[in-house]
Parts: structure tokens; sequence; C-alpha cells
């Protein structure tokens, strides 16, 4: 570390010192290992079809639409499930169900983060596709 | 510059530690600092919900943003926007595209879930088809979905 203090003849060596460059290059790329592998993670969301006069999707039995009413009353087709519960029950309907879709339809009323909660436990439970009905669908 | 070198020719050699290039290196940090953090501060902010079974999206330059903060004010790209604008600047920006119309939004995590679904209705109307809600990884958690652990490690591992 330091300068280098020649020979035993005590004369000075010319050349540039670059330990300090070496220190600063150094933290340089640490700061940027760790800006880096900043990735994006989202749950993605299919939207409904932009055209309204689509035959109602409701009318379809085999689909799975996840309620989420005020103060994440959860219920799964219309049938009411905790929240704790809410994991088990998803892994029991998509473990045998081919098609791994769901709809989730919450209440505007909840956190951002409860309804994330919700499809993230779905994304776990192996649903594939989450899909959020029309705005003004009639229920 | 380097170690001090005793007295006037003599060969005693000081016991100070050498604080030179820890006091460039604290230098540098703190002009990358100075650079970085108004950066980050300016404009857009808001803290996106957590989640452990995320799916990881690569960064890339197309990709479009949409934000919207604690307040409920929307950001495209980091810009503001007006309500009313955002969809004409949705509309002009997936018209041209004709594949992957995905739209992040990046929403605040105590937002009601309004505010988002509002958002969600302007974007299904202006051409966009799937909409990725950014999510943080939960600390110390992993995606249980085998799929996402596979891609974020083909992500990692050769970028």
């Amino acid at each position: 570390m330091g300068m280098a203090v020649g020979n035993e003849a005590g004369g000075l060596t010319n050349e540039p010192n670059v330990v300090p460059m070496i220190d600063i290059l150094l933290v340089l790329l640490i700061i940027f290992m760790i800006i880096q592998p900043m990735m994006r993670k989202a749950i993605d969301l299919q939207l409904p079809d932009p055209t309204p006069q689509a035959t109602p999707a409701v009318a379809n039995p085999d689909q799975i639409v996840l309620e989420i009413g005020p103060n994440m009353a959860l219920s799964i087709n219309k049938e009411p499930v905790t929240k704790d519960r809410l994991a088990s029950r998803m892994k029991e309907i998509y473990d045998p169900r081919p098609s791994k879709a769901l709809f989730v339809k919450a209440d505007g009323t909840n956190k951002y983060q409860d309804v994330i909660w919700a499809m993230d436990v779905a994304r776990g439970a192996g649903v594939k596709v989450i899909g959020v009905p029309p705005k003004d669908a009639g229920t | 510059m380097g170690m001090s070198i005793g007295q006037s020719g003599k060969t005693t050699v000081k016991a100070e530690p050498n604080v030179v290039p820890m006091i460039d290196v604290m230098l540098v940090l703190l002009i990358i600092f100075m650079i970085t953090v108004p950066a980050l501060a300016a404009g857009f902010q808001a803290v996106p919900p957590e989640g452990v079974n995320l799916k990881p999206h690569p960064e890339e330059d197309s990709d479009q943003v949409l934000g919207i903060d604690s307040e409920g004010r929307y950001y495209l790209n980091k810009q503001p926007i007006r309500n009313e604008d955002v969809g004409e600047a949705l509309r002009r920006i997936y018209d041209a595209r004709t594949v992957d119309k995905i739209l992040f939004v990046k929403a605040h995590r105590d937002l009601q879930y309004q505010k988002v679904l509002d958002a969600i209705d302007i974007a299904s109307k202006n051409g966009v088809r799937v909409v990725g809600a950014i999510s943080d990884q939960r600390p110390g958690t992993e995606s249980s979905v085998a799929e996402d652990r596979a891609a974020e490690a083909a992500q990692t591992g050769n970028p």
C-alpha cells in the first residue's frame, strides 16, 4: 500500500500510484453489480375484451371467479372462504383442473395490497392466467 | 500522497494509517450519491405491493410503465400526466404495436383497488391486452411457481 519507496539506494521510482484508482474502480464495480440485477416483477392480468357486445362471459359455467367483497370477504364461485383457507381451497380446485384460469372480481374499496395478495395466493396454487372482468359487468 | 517517509533522510517509518485511498473512495461515493439521489427522488414515487409468486419480466426499453402514486396521480414512464390524457397517450403507443401489448402498472400499495381498476379500464379501452401489476418480491422468499424460478434463473444467469 502507498507509494513504492525505491530500492535500498533511497531513490524514488516514478511509476504512477495506481492503488487509489483501483480502489475507486472496485467501488464502482460493486455499485453497478448491485444496481444491475434489478428485475421487474409483476403479476400479469388479462384484460377484458374491449368490445362490449361480446357474449356475456358469465354464461360459461366452467370458469372460476374469485370475488373479493368489501372488507376482504372472499368467495370462490359464491362460496365463502376465509383468508387463511384460501390457499388450500385454491389448491383443491386447481390441482385436478386442466384449465388454470381465474377471474378476480374485487370490490373497489379494498386495498390494492390485499387484492394483489389474493392474486399472489392464486398463482401459488397453480393459476396461470388471471383475468379481470369488465368494469360494468352485471353481477 | 502515499506513505510519508519519516523526517529528513532518517529511515523511521510512521505508524499512522494511510487514509488517502479511503478518502478517495468516500469522495467518489459522495459524488455518486449526490448525482443519483435527486434523479431517483424526482417525479414519481410509489411503493408497490409485496408478493411471493411473481413473474419476472426483464426490463426492456420498449416497456411502458403507468405509475399511480399514493395520491392517485398518474405518471406515464415517470412523467406526470393528466387523468384525461392517459387514454389518448396509451392509444398512441399501443396502436403502433402489433405484439406484446403489455402495460406495466406500478401502483402504491395502500391505494384503493378502485384506482387501479380505473387505470385497468382505461388501458383495456385503449389497446392494452395485458396489465403487469408490478410488485416487490417479499424479502427472503422465492416464487413457488417453477416456471417463474426458471425464467429468473435464465435471466440472471446469462444477461
